[in-house]
């Protein structure tokens, strides 16, 4: 089994495998350690010659974290050689829309024209969404997920509104 | 004089009983001035008077760089005409020692007195400075105000006990009138009156002069007194603007953003009767933030149950100003 650190120094800045959990001391038999460059789809996202080595490997954290834990449904990369980003859309579940979901590794900076040429990134249906996830990788990849939209989006009301709502239902159907 | 208790410190309250005052000792200062007789004309003239106020320029006082307003007709003239609503700086005369309700002046953002100039709704005049620093003018100045303040205190108890006085009577009056019951202990109650009778302190009107009458108001003299912009206007500023503008313009209610990390609160509406929407937060369009700050705003944003709004001024003049909303996801 070929050790961590060995496999790091070969594929550059790629040394940031600690939060996949499958470190030099796996026993789990047939896994390298190194088992992330070899994936499928870590090399199906590099094959797309878009983003660099940092931005490809967010990608592909964002990508595991979206179908083995949410659990989300229909999954797709995309590269954009305009942006130099690889990007993902998705379903959250049957019946929600589309959605576009941009990865950018936690340090870099990113400006108000940069959110707004992201989201004029067309989607599957060839019209740019009116909004997108960005999901920003820290270090230790853990990763936090965040909406932009175009223009103004309403919040929702506060906890007081809300309960007052709730109570003038409740209210009603104990009459009816 | 009706004698109002201290436990109605309201802004509504306190603005209209000031505004009535006000534009009353106004109104008769005009009417004294010009020698108009009061007859049934003058109640049309008193209307134009009142509709000619409204088309004025407001006076805003620039004291050192803040802009103040003083005048409670200004106050409520520029939050509902002009939808500017400042933040109330003064204490209160009776109750001093806190800060919860607070009362004139107003204090207004830069934003805010730029834009009442540039719509020529306000004419921005120097704020009076202290003329002298000497410890002892002052300390003069302190005792003649206490003395005058005790005189009113002392004056206001006296027509107070009379009040009472007239109440009792007629009460006794009425009493004695409908039935034949005996009226001793209200009797009692009057004689004893004086000797029991006590006007607390917090009870007593404190009037503050904010204007002074024939005074600056002649449009010559007002252009005279007023001062140019001599606020820096550096990119930042001008960013703000251009958004305060735009957002003034669509109709939205905006105060200052300090408690909330950002530059400005939206509303849907006036501020007493809406929650804010948006915490406003003005950027070039080019300039660079590491995304680690986004989180901050997000987090922020989700923690208050408003939208963090981002809000650049476009570079073509024709886009106007361009916002993008950021939420927290909630995907935990």
């Amino acid at each position: 089994m070929e050790r961590v650190g060995g496999s790091a120094e070969e594929s550059g800045d790629v040394a940031e495998t600690e939060g996949s959990g499958a470190g030099a001391s796996g026993t789990e038999g047939d896994i390298p350690g190194n088992w992330i460059l070899q994936h499928h789809k870590y090399r199906e996202l590099m094959a797309l010659d878009v983003g660099d080595t940092a931005q490809v490997y967010a990608a592909f954290l964002v990508y595991l974290d979206l179908l083995e834990e949410r659990r989300w449904q229909e999954v797709t990369s995309r590269g954009s050689a305009e942006l130099q980003l690889v990007y993902l859309e998705g379903r959250e579940s049957e019946s929600q829309p589309r959605q576009l979901i941009v990865p950018l590794p936690g340090q870099r900076s990113l400006s108000h024209q940069g959110v707004r040429s992201l989201l004029s990134q067309p989607g599957s249906d060839g019209a740019p969404s009116p909004s997108l996830l960005l999901a920003a990788v820290a270090p230790d990849s853990t990763l936090a997920y965040y909406r932009f939209s175009r223009g103004f989006v309403v919040p929702e009301p506060p906890d007081s509104i809300q309960a007052l709502e709730c109570g003038r239902e409740r209210r009603k159907r104990r009459r009816l | 004089m009706e004698l109002e208790t201290e436990a109605d410190g309201k802004l509504e309250a306190e603005v209209q009983t000031e505004t009535i005052m006000e534009m009353e000792r106004e109104v008769k200062t005009q009417t004294e001035g010009e020698s108009v007789e009061r007859d049934p004309e003058s109640d049309t003239r008193t209307g134009e008077v009142k509709r000619e106020r409204e088309t004025e320029p407001v006076r805003v006082c620039v004291s050192g760089s803040t802009p103040l307003l003083w005048r409670s007709a200004d106050l409520r003239l520029v939050r509902e005409r002009m939808g500017i609503v400042g933040t109330l700086v003064g204490s209160l005369a009776r109750q001093p020692r806190q800060n919860c309700r607070l009362g004139r002046p107003l204090q207004l953002q830069l934003e805010e007195a730029r834009l009442l100039k540039d719509t020529g709704r306000a004419v921005l005049v120097k704020g009076a400075e202290s003329e002298c620093d000497d410890d002892r003018v002052n300390v003069e100045v302190e005792e003649s105000y206490t003395k005058h303040l005790q005189h009113s205190y002392e004056e206001q108890g006296r027509l107070a006990l009379e009040e009472k006085k007239r109440v009792l009577e007629r009460v006794m009056t009425e009493r004695f009138r409908d039935d034949a019951l005996t009226d001793q202990p209200i009797r009692e109650r009057l004689s004893s009156l004086k000797s029991s009778f006590s006007f607390p302190r917090s009870a007593m009107m404190v009037q503050l002069c904010t204007a002074r009458a024939r005074l600056g108001y002649a449009p010559v003299e007002r252009d005279w007194l007023a001062a140019d912009w001599t606020l820096p206007r550096d990119n930042k500023q001008e960013v703000r603007y251009r958004v305060y503008q735009d957002l003034r313009q669509q109709g939205y209610y905006i105060t200052s953003a300090g408690k909330f990390g950002g530059d400005y609160l939206i509303y849907p509406g006036d501020p007493l009767r809406f929650h804010a929407h948006f915490i406003a937060v003005c950027v070039p369009i080019k300039s660079e933030s590491p995304i680690s700050d986004f989180l901050c705003l997000a987090r922020l944003g989700a923690n208050v149950k408003k939208t963090i709004l981002l809000c650049s001024p476009s570079e073509t003049e024709s886009e106007g100003v361009i916002y993008t909303s950021i939420q927290w996801s909630g995907m935990v």
